[in-house]
């Protein structure tokens, strides 16, 4: 990868590490800060694309809500009568499921 | 003598990690199960206490928000069917909805409510609202990536086939290509209306 890329990798295993850093990754965090002045201002840049990742992101999961809901519930789909129906005919399955095979 | 085989469950995700995996491998399928199986019980409780089907709708998809970031996230505790857990949500949600709109008395929660109560959602900072623009401006492809493995929290390995890179190498390549492209043009962005500010 080109240094620019290294970079930004380095600052996501920085930001998104799933624990809180050992006190050994803390300390090799702040001596790279300290040789790269830059490295802090960048990493909390970077922080806001990832929240601003978050939020389209979440914008986009109810975008495809909407869109299931539609497709089951919208004019001419025939979901709603499916959902509807669901609780009958899982009573149904249960009473005669075994009797059908 | 019975010679009747036993019917076959129903296909259900039978805990978070199952939950986790379906959501990732088929989020779509998955999501439309759990939309049909769930939706008319939180409608029918929304519209008997006071609710519209709007409402309804609104407070069914912030709960399965919630249960998708939390399932893909791995904190996601499951007691119960993921049915029942985006009942118990919604029907939270829609109380603290009736009582931001004065229409509900203010009661006590109880602790099994307040647990599955997500957190007040912040107001987004002003910062990431900005970057939400650029992200819109990106290609269809990064765009792509960066919500598959920042939001959806999908494997590289499952990005790398949709998006026919020949090996995850290729795919972790181009996600930071599309992070550095996105920095770019906040970056500029800022430094212009710093500019302008400074004016």
């Amino acid at each position: 990868m080109r240094p620019e890329l290294t970079r930004l990798a380095r600052i996501e295993q920085h930001l998104l590490q799933p624990n809180p850093p050992s006190p050994a990754e803390s300390a090799a965090w702040q001596t790279e800060c300290l040789l790269d002045p830059e490295l802090q201002a960048d990493a909390e840049a970077q922080q806001q694309l990832y929240q601003g990742l978050q939020l389209a992101g979440r914008r986009q999961l109810r975008r495809e809500l909407q869109g299931i809901h539609h497709r089951l519930y919208g004019p001419g789909a025939a979901g709603w009568l499916h959902a509807a129906t669901h609780g009958l005919r899982s009573l149904l399955r249960r009473s005669f499921g075994r009797v059908r095979e | 003598m019975n010679l009747v085989a036993p019917t076959p469950p129903a296909a259900r995700p039978a805990d978070a990690a199952a939950l986790r995996q379906a959501l990732l491998t088929d989020r779509t399928g998955t999501l439309t199960r759990l939309y049909q199986r769930t939706f008319p019980m939180v409608r029918r409780y929304v519209l008997a206490h006071g609710g519209t089907p709007a409402d309804a709708q609104d407070v069914f998809h912030d709960a399965l928000i919630v249960l998708y970031e939390k399932a893909v996230a791995d904190t996601l505790t499951l007691t119960a069917a993921p049915s029942t857990f985006l009942v118990a949500i919604s029907r939270n949600l829609w109380r603290r909805e009736l009582q931001r709109r004065g229409q509900a008395p203010l009661t006590e929660l109880t602790d099994e409510q307040a647990e599955h109560l997500p957190a007040e959602p912040e107001a987004p900072a002003e910062a990431a609202e900005s970057v939400l623009a650029y992200v819109a401006r990106l290609g269809e492809r990064c765009q792509s990536i960066l919500l598959s493995f920042y939001y959806f929290r999908q494997p590289l390995e499952q990005i790398a086939a949709a998006h026919q890179y020949r090996s995850v190498r290729s795919a972790t390549v181009q996600k930071f290509k599309c992070l550095e492209r996105l920095r770019q043009a906040v970056r500029t962005a800022w430094a212009e209306t710093a500019d302008v500010l400074t004016r």
